[in-house]
């Protein structure tokens, strides 16, 4: 074990991990679905509503003035983040759905012609197929996705013969939400760069757990999600190349997108503003702010050298559980384990752990794609984080017997 | 460990009674919740307005399991008529109200109320019943997307 990283001096900052659930000490192994949030952020969101609050980029006023340094000072925060090159190059959305969607209507859906084609794969989230596939019906292009392996690894080669000339746009999960795989980004980018193709890396589960560098993957765009990077819900960025923000129209009209308005014609504010019409989460993204400053703090080398560690230790504990099958094996995946216990469903998984104070996900994670490769109508994920402990793994372990034996 | 898997759940959910299929069923719905992924086939026999054979098969979690069980103990050789009250007592049942006698075994599910999530386990064989009963084919209680 990591000697330098403990865990338990960092729980001391997430007031809602001291809690119980059914008289037990709660486990939350649900950190892929939301992770929960220290103290610095949930203060940061009180101190902007007890202290500050006010509208952005209109107010000349002293709280709108501090509200404006507050919430723009948190885009700086993501852009240092993500090494977004310039703060211009990030537009804060409510989530990685909708910075998909943006890309999904305001730059695929003018460009896409019958014929055309989309390249996903195998193991996407709803969120990176379903935006497609709705621009797709309007336009006439198809979706296509790349396989996987039976471990849940992408099989590149195939990935890169599908990307023929018809394809107009490659979307591919940064890690995988079910099975934890991390993708070869910066290979793939390579492969759709070579051939004029863009990409979009769907985020969501990699900021949590690993140093993101957007401009060295080399991807087209790159959607985040700020919840389950321990910050509020509601936040999010679409990092995206320069040209392509100058380029594509506004997909939202109203306040805070404009330069001047008049009847004649309507001039747009420069990116990223152009793309965030009307009142933003204000307090959120200052939630957001205080949850990076966080997560710079703890270290993100130190967070993903440690859940390593607690991986390997929760995968031999699980195949330590007699009918258990664990779905996804990739050689570099993430902190995400889901499974099934021959002949137990998901959800009395889900049921009985809750009952242990263990939170886990059951179900199909948004992936039917996923679960119909697997042959399967859901399964029970445990998604872990740096706040989550060996001693957590092995009441999760104990639960999981009790259930078995229950049920099996 | 868990007061909605009380032993009579669970004996039902590994030994369920009236499992599998009729040779002529007279009716017969299949119930399915394809996020959840529970899946069952009911089949009836009704002769006279009465139900007088009943069978379920499919691949469901144990709630839905044992409900579809105990149901099939209850409603064996009941009129018709008397199924819809039922399940309104079941419904209430489950979402907090006081257990009607009328339920008998199926008032083991009373836990139910503090599982909103699951409700609709065990409303499952319930909707294939009155599905088969009213001539559908196929019946879910799943209304929630995701």
């Amino acid at each position: 074990m990591n000697a330098a990283f403990d865990p338990l001096r960092y729980r001391a900052d997430f007031p809602l991990l001291a809690r119980k659930v059914h008289g037990k000490p709660l486990i939350y192994f649900d950190n892929a679905n939301t992770a929960q949030k220290p103290q610095t952020v949930i203060d940061a969101v009180d101190g902007y509503y007890r202290d500050y609050a006010a509208n952005v980029a209109r107010a000349v006023h002293t709280l709108g003035e501090q509200a404006t340094a507050a919430y723009e000072g948190a885009r700086d925060k993501l852009a240092a983040f993500l090494n977004a090159g310039g703060r211009d190059q990030l537009v804060l959305t409510s989530g990685t759905t909708q910075a998909i969607n943006l890309v999904a209507y305001s730059y695929a859906l003018p460009r896409l012609q019958p014929g055309d084609e989309i390249l996903v794969t195998q193991m996407e989230h709803h969120a990176n197929i379903v935006p497609w596939q709705l621009v797709a019906a309007r336009t006439g292009a198809t979706v296509k996705a790349a396989p996987i392996d039976a471990d849940g690894v992408l099989l590149l080669d195939r990935f890169e013969a599908m990307l023929t000339p018809r394809v107009r746009l490659a979307g591919v999960a940064h890690v995988s939400n079910v099975i934890g795989t991390v993708n070869p980004v910066a290979e793939i980018a390579r492969l759709c760069r070579a051939r004029g193709i863009p990409l979009l890396v769907d985020g969501s589960q990699a900021c949590p757990h690993q140093r993101v560098d957007v401009q060295a993957i080399g991807c087209d765009f790159y959607a985040m999600t700020g919840h389950k990077l321990f910050g509020p819900t509601g936040t999010g960025a679409l990092w995206a190349r320069r040209e392509h923000l100058q380029a594509m129209p506004p997909f939202f009209g109203g306040g805070e997108m404009i330069r001047t308005v008049s009847f004649d014609g309507t001039v747009f504010a420069d990116p990223p503003h152009k793309f965030e019409a009307g009142t933003p989460n204000i307090a959120g993204f200052i939630g957001l702010g205080a949850a990076i400053d966080y997560v710079q703090r703890v270290g993100l080398e130190r967070i993903q050298a440690y859940e390593a560690e607690l991986l390997a230790y929760a995968t031999a504990a699980l195949q330590s559980v007699p009918g258990l099958r664990l779905f996804g094996r990739a050689p570099h995946k993430a902190a995400v384990l889901s499974f099934l216990i021959e002949g137990v469903h998901a959800h009395d998984v889900a049921t009985l752990l809750d009952h242990e104070g263990v939170a886990v996900r059951s179900g199909h994670h948004c992936a039917h794609p996923l679960m119909q490769f697997f042959g399967v109508p859901a399964t029970a994920r445990a998604s872990l984080s740096f706040y989550n402990t060996r001693e957590e793994v092995d009441a999760f372990v104990r639960a999981l017997d009790k259930v078995r034996r229950l049920l099996a | 460990m868990n007061t909605l898997y009380r032993d009579i759940v669970l004996d039902h959910h590994r030994a369920p009674r009236r499992h599998g299929a009729l040779a002529a069923p007279s009716h017969a719905c299949d119930g399915v919740n394809a996020l959840c992924g529970d899946s069952l086939r009911l089949e009836l026999r009704v002769e006279h307005g009465r139900i007088v054979d009943y069978r379920f098969r499919g691949e469901c979690c144990a709630i839905t399991t044992a409900t579809a069980s105990l149901l099939g103990e209850r409603v064996q050789g009941l009129a018709v008529e008397s199924i819809a009250p039922l399940q309104q007592a079941f419904a209430e049942l489950i979402a907090g109200g006081a257990a009607d006698p009328a339920l008998g075994d199926l008032a083991a599910l009373a836990e139910l109320a503090r599982y909103p999530a699951r409700r609709k386990c065990a409303l499952l064989p319930w909707a294939a019943l009155s599905g088969a009963l009213a001539g559908a084919d196929r019946t879910t209680t799943e209304k929630d997307a995701s």
